[in-house]
C-alpha cells in the first residue's frame, strides 16, 4: 500500500513516498520519519507518486512539520493536483512549504 | 474399561498358553521319535545277537541234505534245540529258511519253532520243506542282501502291523556253511511290547508337565501383566477420560511405572493437564475482557449517538426550514460529528466536523470539540470567532497532535442570511431553488487543533426559500470500492442532483444509497456523516408580513 525510499546525505533527508497514505499505512511513515530525523536540518518529501492521503496521513505530515520547525526546514515537492486539493481544503497549504 | 482389561490380559495369557502347548507338543514329538528310534535300535541289536547265537545250533552244510530227507536225526535234534532256545529267549518265532536264489521270490522252510505264549499269537509251525512265497518286496530285498553278504543282519519292523497282530520285529541272520557261503537264513521274530508300554507313560508325563507349566505360566503372566502394564495404563486412561470430561486439573499421576514408555505417557498427561488448565484460564479471562470491552464500546456508541440531535423531524413546529442529518461510524464509535440547534428563535446553528482518525481516540476528541463549538456558538459568537477560540483551546491540550476539520454556519431564519466559516472541511454543496447542486468553494482556514493563534475568515450567503445546503464529511467522497476507486465529489453531487426535489431526508438517502452501491461489498472505510438543511422561509409570512 505504501512505499518509502529514504536517502540521507549528511543533514539532508529525502523521502520519496508513493502509494496510499491512510490510517493503516500512516504508522509506517511515522516510524520511518521517527528513526531518521535526528540531526537532520533539511527534510524533503517527494509526493509525486502519492495517490491518496487521509487525515491520519495529514497528521504524520503535521508532526513532521512541527519537528522540522524546531530543527530546520521541511518542504513537500511534486504534489499532484488531487493531493494539492486536499492540502487546500484542510488549510495545510498554510503550514506546509509546497514546491 | 472392563472389556479392555480382560481382552488385553486374555490375549497375552492365551498367547503364552498356546505357545507353551505348542512347545510341549514339539518337545514331546521329538522326544517320542528319539525314544522310539533308540529303543528300536537297541531291540534290533539284541535280537541280532540272539539270532546270531541261534545259528551256532544249525549245521549250515546239511541244509540241502535235510531237504532231501537225509540226516533226519540231526534235523530233529537241531529242531529240539531251536524250540528250547525259542522258549528260553521268549521270542515268538525262530525259523530257518532256504530262499530261491533266482529272484528270492520263494523259500522253503528248514526249521520252524513257535512260541505262541510269548505274544498271544497262534502261529502253526511249518514242516520241513514247506514252500512259501516271499511276503513282500522288503523281505525279498533283505534276503538278497543277506545272501550276497552285504550286511551282517537285517531287521524288518512291524511297529504298527496291518494284519492286526501285535507289534514285532523280525531279525534275519545268514547261516554259513564251512565254505563260507550263505546256505540258509535264520529269522527271529520278537514282540516289542515293552516299547509300546514304555512310550505311554512318557507321553502322559509330558502332557501333564505341559499342562501344569501352562497353568503356572498363565497365573504368573496374569499377575505380572496386570500389575506392570494394565494397572498403570488403566490409571492413565481413567485420568485422561476424567479430564476430557471435566476439564479440571486433578491430582497428578506422578510415577506410575518404571517402564519408560508408561512413565512418559503419565508425565505427558500431567503436563498436558497443567497446560490446558492454564490455557483455559487465560482464554476465559481474555474472553471476559473482550466481552467487557464490547459492552463498553456499545455504551460509548450510545452516548455518542445521543450527544448529537438524532430525532427527526427535529423541529416539526418550524415551517421555515427542514433539516436532516445522519452519522454512520466505520467502527463502533467514530470521529465525525454534526450538530444543530436554535441559538434563539431566529438563529439556527449548523456544524459538521471530522476528527483525524477513527475509533475511541477520535470519538473522545470529537465529544470535546462538539461541546466547545456548541457552547461558543450558543453564546452568540460569530462563526470565525468560535473557530479561532476553539482552535486555541484544542491546541492547548493536544499532545497527540490530533486535529479536526469543521464547517460552522449560523442561519438567520427571518432573512435567510447564512454566515459560515470553514476550518479545513470539505466544500459544502448548495442548490438554489431553480438550479442544481454545486460545490461551493468557500474560503478555508487551517484545521482546528493544529496550530494555535490561527484566524479564520467567515463569509455570507443569502438563501432564498427552496434553497438547500448539503454538508458532509470525507466518508462520502472518499468511499472506496473493491478496485480502490474513490467515490469522489462528482458522483456525490450527481447523486444529489438525481433527486433535486427531494427533502433533506431523501437527499441524504440518495447519497447514502449511491455510496453503498458504489462500494459494492467493500467494508466501510471511513465514518460517513451528512447534514442537509432546506430553507423555506415561511416564517416570514407567519410573522405579520415582516420583510418580503
Amino acid at each position: 500500500m505504501l512505499d518509502i525510499i529514504k536517502t540521507i546525505e549528511g543533514e539532508c533527508a529525502l523521502f520519496v513516498v508513493s502509494g496510499w497514505l491512510d490510517t493503516l499505512s500512516a504508522p509506517k511513515l511515522a516510524a520511518a520519519l521517527d528513526e531518521s530525523l535526528e540531526g537532520i536540518t533539511s527534510l524533503t518529501l517527494d509526493l509525486e507518486k502519492l495517490e491518496y492521503i487521509s487525515s491520519a496521513g495529514l497528521r504524520v505530515l503535521l508532526v513532521a512539520q512541527k519537528t522540522m520547525n524546531e530543527q530546520g526546514e521541511m518542504k513537500v515537492i511534486h504534489v499532484s493536483p488531487t493531493i494539492r486539493d486536499t492540502f487546500e481544503i484542510t488549510g495545510f497549504v498554510g503550514i506546509l512549504t509546497i514546491e | 474399561m472392563q472389556k479392555m482389561r480382560s481382552s488385553m490380559s486374555f490375549n497375552i495369557i492365551g498367547a503364552i498358553v498356546l505357545s507353551l502347548v505348542a512347545l510341549g507338543l514339539i518337545v514331546s514329538s521329538i522326544g517320542y521319535i528319539n525314544f522310539t528310534n533308540v529303543f528300536k535300535k537297541e531291540y534290533s541289536l539284541s535280537t541280532y545277537h540272539m539270532a546270531d547265537t541261534a545259528t551256532t545250533l544249525v549245521n549250515g552244510d546239511h541244509i540241502d541234505a535235510y531237504l532231501a530227507g537225509e540226516e533226519i536225526e540231526e534235523h530233529q535234534t537241531t529242531q529240539r534245540y531251536l524250540d528250547g532256545y525259542c522258549k528260553k529267549m521268549s521270542v515268538s518265532l525262530v525259523y530257518v529258511i532256504q530262499v530261491d536264489r533266482s529272484d528270492y521270490g520263494r523259500f522253503v522252510s528248514i526249521f520252524n519253532s513257535v512260541n505262541n505264549a510269548v505274544d498271544d499269537s497262534n502261529y502253526t509251525p511249518w514242516e520241513l520243506g514247506h514252500a512259501r512265497d516271499t511276503t513282500d518286496d522288503e523281505y525279498r530285498q533283505k534276503y538278497q542282501a543277506l545272501y550276497e553278504k552285504q550286511v551282517p543282519y537285517e531287521t524288518v519292523y512291524r511297529t504298527n502291523p496291518a494284519d492286526g497282530s501285535h507289534p514285532h520285529i523280525t531279525t534275519m541272520v545268514p547261516v554259513m556253511n564251512s565254505a563260507g557261503d550263505v546256505s540258509a537264513i535264520l529269522c527271529m521274530q520278537r514282540p516289542i511290547r515293552e516299547l509300546q508300554e514304555a512310550r505311554r507313560p512318557y507321553l502322559v508325563s509330558i502332557a501333564i508337565a505341559t499342562v501344569l507349566l501352562a497353568l503356572l505360566a498363565s497365573v504368573f503372566v496374569a499377575v505380572f501383566v496386570r500389575r506392570q502394564f494394565v494397572a498403570p495404563i488403566r490409571k492413565v486412561s481413567d485420568e485422561a477420560t476424567r479430564f476430557a470430561r471435566e476439564n479440571i486439573k486433578g491430582t497428578p499421576l506422578g510415577a506410575i511405572s518404571t517402564y519408560e514408555e508408561l512413565a512418559c505417557l503419565a508425565e505427558s498427561i500431567d503436563t498436558m493437564e497443567t497446560d490446558m488448565a492454564t490455557y483455559i484460564e487465560n482464554l476465559t479471562s481474555v474472553t471476559a475482557e473482550k466481552e467487557r470491552i464490547d459492552t463498553e464500546l456499545a455504551l460509548a456508541r450510545s452516548i455518542q449517538e445521543n450527544s448529537i440531535p438524532n430525532i427527526f423531524p427535529a423541529f416539526p413546529e418550524r415551517p421555515d426550514f427542514d433539516i436532516h442529518a445522519s452519522m454512520t461510524p466505520a467502527k463502533e464509535v467514530g470521529g465525525d460529528f454534526y450538530n444543530f440547534f436554535l441559538i434563539d428563535d431566529d438563529h439556527l446553528a449548523l456544524m459538521i466536523g471530522d476528527v483525524s482518525g477513527k475509533g475511541v481516540p477520535a470519538a473522545l476528541f470529537m465529544m470535546v470539540t462538539n461541546i466547545l463549538l456548541s457552547e461558543r456558538a450558543r453564546a452568540g459568537n460569530q462563526p470565525a470567532e468560535v473557530l479561532a477560540a476553539v482552535n486555541n483551546l484544542l491546541c492547548n491540550r493536544n499532545k497527540l497532535d490530533m486535529f479536526v476539520t469543521v464547517w460552522l454556519g449560523v442561519l438567520e431564519l427571518s432573512s435567510g442570511t447564512l454566515v459560515a466559516a470553514n476550518a479545513g472541511h470539505e466544500y459544502p454543496a448548495i442548490k438554489r431553488v431553480d438550479g442544481a447542486f454545486e460545490l461551493l468553494k468557500d474560503k478555508h482556514g487551517l484545521v482546528l487543533g493544529c496550530m494555535s493563534g490561527m484566524t479564520y475568515q467567515q463569509y455570507e450567503l443569502q438563501l432564498e426559500p427552496g434553497d438547500k445546503l448539503f454538508v458532509y464529511t470525507d466518508g462520502a467522497p472518499e468511499a472506496i470500492n473493491a478496485d480502490y476507486e474513490l467515490f469522489g465529489t462528482e458522483r456525490m453531487v450527481a447523486a444529489l442532483n438525481g433527486n433535486p426535489d427531494g427533502s433533506p431526508q431523501q437527499l441524504l438517502e440518495s447519497v447514502s444509497d449511491a455510496v453503498q452501491r458504489f462500494a459494492g461489498g467493500a467494508e466501510q472505510f471511513d465514518d460517513l456523516t451528512m447534514l442537509c438543511v432546506e430553507y423555506r422561509g415561511c416564517a416570514k409570512t407567519a410573522r405579520d408580513g415582516e420583510g418580503a
